[in-house]
């Protein structure tokens, strides 16, 4: 009995909130003229804003994106790249290094560095050479 | 994602309800206008990417939160204007009226007696609607003028369902006894 007194009360609440609401709904159509075009350039502002932000977006979608989106994809395939590179040059700088005349080695010489360049001591260079 | 069509019909849609209910919380024409105005860009341009069935929550949270923001700046400026009153101010009533103004684009068939008492009877709603305690107000125009669920209502003002049943009970209660003093039934 209590429970359907309830219900009937939520009932009859209802109906006058949805009453309220149709009346206010009415009002809200009356505005007036200027408020109107308020509105309405309000509407048209946020457009253009929607508009700048979908242009953004799609700028976006570039190749440097792209690349961005690929890496984002393939996370794992993306590390494993950047390891090999970093190997590859890693080795690389060694080899280089390897090949080439250090400063020490200049520096514990008798003749100065810059007999290394210049073509009159080539002979005297190459019989040290070959005792080596 | 939702289109510009679809977003500006939104918009279309929702305006002038979210205009009057800023009216009716903020109780300032120009404030609201405003609070709906920066409400809609906010909407564009942070949820543009949302698709459209969200759009009425998210506007009305961005609505709720921009209200929010309005009043904690009010209080800031009246706390001032207390304090500079002293130096004297100018009357609002001497603001330059603008016939733009009390021209509305209201049904004109209806006959004159018909829109005079139904203009009073809103006039009343309106005056009991801006009376209401904010959170009170808050819950019937989000549960009743919004069409929201109890659930889509408590989520939009952070309480418990419970919580809205009773905030939208008091409401239509304090609403329908205001209007009933004035001899005026809702059923």
């Amino acid at each position: 009995m209590m429970e359907m007194e309830n219900l009937k009360y939520n009932a009859d609440l209802d109906n006058e909130a949805k009453h309220i609401a149709r009346l206010l709904d009415d009002n809200a159509d009356r505005l007036s003229l200027r408020t109107l075009k308020q509105l309405e350039s309000s509407r048209a502002r946020a457009l253009q804003a929607y508009a700048q932000q979908v242009e953004v977006k799609t700028n976006r979608n570039g190749t440097i994106s792209y690349l961005f989106g690929w890496t984002g994809q393939h996370r794992m395939a993306s590390v494993g790249l950047l390891i090999g590179a970093v190997l590859v040059g890693f080795i690389l700088m060694q080899t280089f290094k390897q090949s080439e005349p250090s400063d020490a080695f200049l520096l514990s010489e008798d003749l100065p560095p810059e007999a290394f360049v210049d073509r009159g001591f080539e002979p005297s260079l190459n019989i040290k050479q070959a005792k080596i | 994602m939702a289109s510009s069509q679809e977003l500006s019909d939104f918009l279309r849609k929702i305006e002038r309800r979210a205009y009057k209910q800023t009216v009716y919380a903020v109780r300032d024409d120009h404030a609201a206008m405003d609070i709906v105005q920066d409400s809609m860009l906010k909407l564009a341009e942070k949820y543009a990417d949302k698709p459209e069935a969200q759009y009425p929550m998210l506007f009305q949270r961005i609505l709720q939160n921009t209200m929010r923001d309005y009043w904690r700046k009010q209080k800031v400026r009246n706390l001032w204007t207390t304090l500079l009153s002293s130096f004297g101010a100018g009357k609002d009533g001497e603001e330059d009226h603008d016939p733009l103004e009390s021209i509305d684009v209201g049904d004109e068939r209806e006959n004159p007696q018909a829109q005079l008492e139904s203009r009073q009877t809103i006039e009343l709603i309106e005056k009991a609607l801006e009376k209401l305690p904010a959170r009170q107000r808050e819950a019937f125009v989000l549960r009743y003028w919004e069409d929201m669920d109890v659930a889509e209502t408590a989520a939009l003002m952070g309480c418990s369902q419970g919580s809205v049943k009773t905030h939208c009970s008091r409401a239509v209660n304090t609403l329908s006894s205001l209007l009933g003093k004035q001899g005026i039934g809702l059923s």
